[in-house]
């Protein structure tokens, strides 16, 4: 697996957890009745925190994990990550991309359909993060998809 | 099934020049490792940038390290 996909899992895995936390809270929210504006707001503040800390502290640890691993595999004191991307690791992460934006933008024509639907403004932001969170994950996938056919 | 165009003789040629490593190569033409196995695959087709740099490492002409199958797809 090369530090690219390694970044990818973690990434895929470090969305799925924050979509789960998402899901627990907007649950929790409608069953206690305070499903309110503040309340829908205040966790869109944290789910982008979130993902924008984990993010960055996944990419971190992806890298120390990788060099320690390569270390006591090679021996060397100071081992050579592969972290740069190369034409294909490009070409995949545009395609990851594609498929992101894609699912991005079914969501936000989905979650307008709640308007439609008479629903209020709270589950269209709702179903906004809820997509966006979900088009992260699908294009991760696509991603570690392409990495495995080879292209 | 998916049958790949463009076919390449990677592996061969690296065998010729001293038994190359998959990574030596990575290295000269400044890809991963990962690109050279994907290659040799023949799963992704490199772009004619990395294609001439690899025929350059090699010492050959590009259509003695690759070449176009157009018979491929027509059989799918």
């Amino acid at each position: 697996m090369s530090f690219q996909q390694k970044n990818i899992t973690v990434s895929l895995v470090n969305f799925t957890l924050i979509l789960g936390f998402f899901l627990f809270r907007v649950i929790q929210m409608t069953q206690s009745d305070s499903f309110t504006s503040a309340n829908i707001f205040r966790l869109w503040g944290i789910i982008i925190g979130l993902a924008i800390v984990v993010t960055i502290i996944g990419t971190i640890l992806t890298h120390i994990v990788s060099a320690i691993i390569e270390a006591i595999r090679t021996g060397k004191e100071d081992p050579k990550i592969e972290d740069f991307e190369d034409e294909r690791d490009q070409l995949i992460d545009l395609r990851g991309t594609r498929v992101t934006y894609t699912v991005s933008s079914i969501g936000v024509f989905l979650s307008m359909l709640a308007f439609v639907l008479d629903q209020p403004p709270l589950v269209l932001f709702t179903l906004l993060i809820f997509f966006g969170l979900v088009a992260q994950i699908v294009g991760d996938i696509s991603r570690l998809v392409l990495y495995r056919r080879g292209f | 099934m998916d049958k790949r165009q463009v076919r390449n003789n990677i592996r061969k040629l690296r065998f010729h020049h001293n038994e190359m490593t998959q990574e030596q190569l990575a290295e000269k033409v400044g890809v991963t490792r990962q690109t050279i196995i994907a290659m040799e695959q023949e799963k992704y087709s490199p772009s004619l940038e990395l294609a001439f740099r690899i025929a350059i490492v090699f010492g050959v002409p590009l259509e003695e390290v690759f070449s176009y199958d157009a018979e491929a797809k027509k059989t799918n």
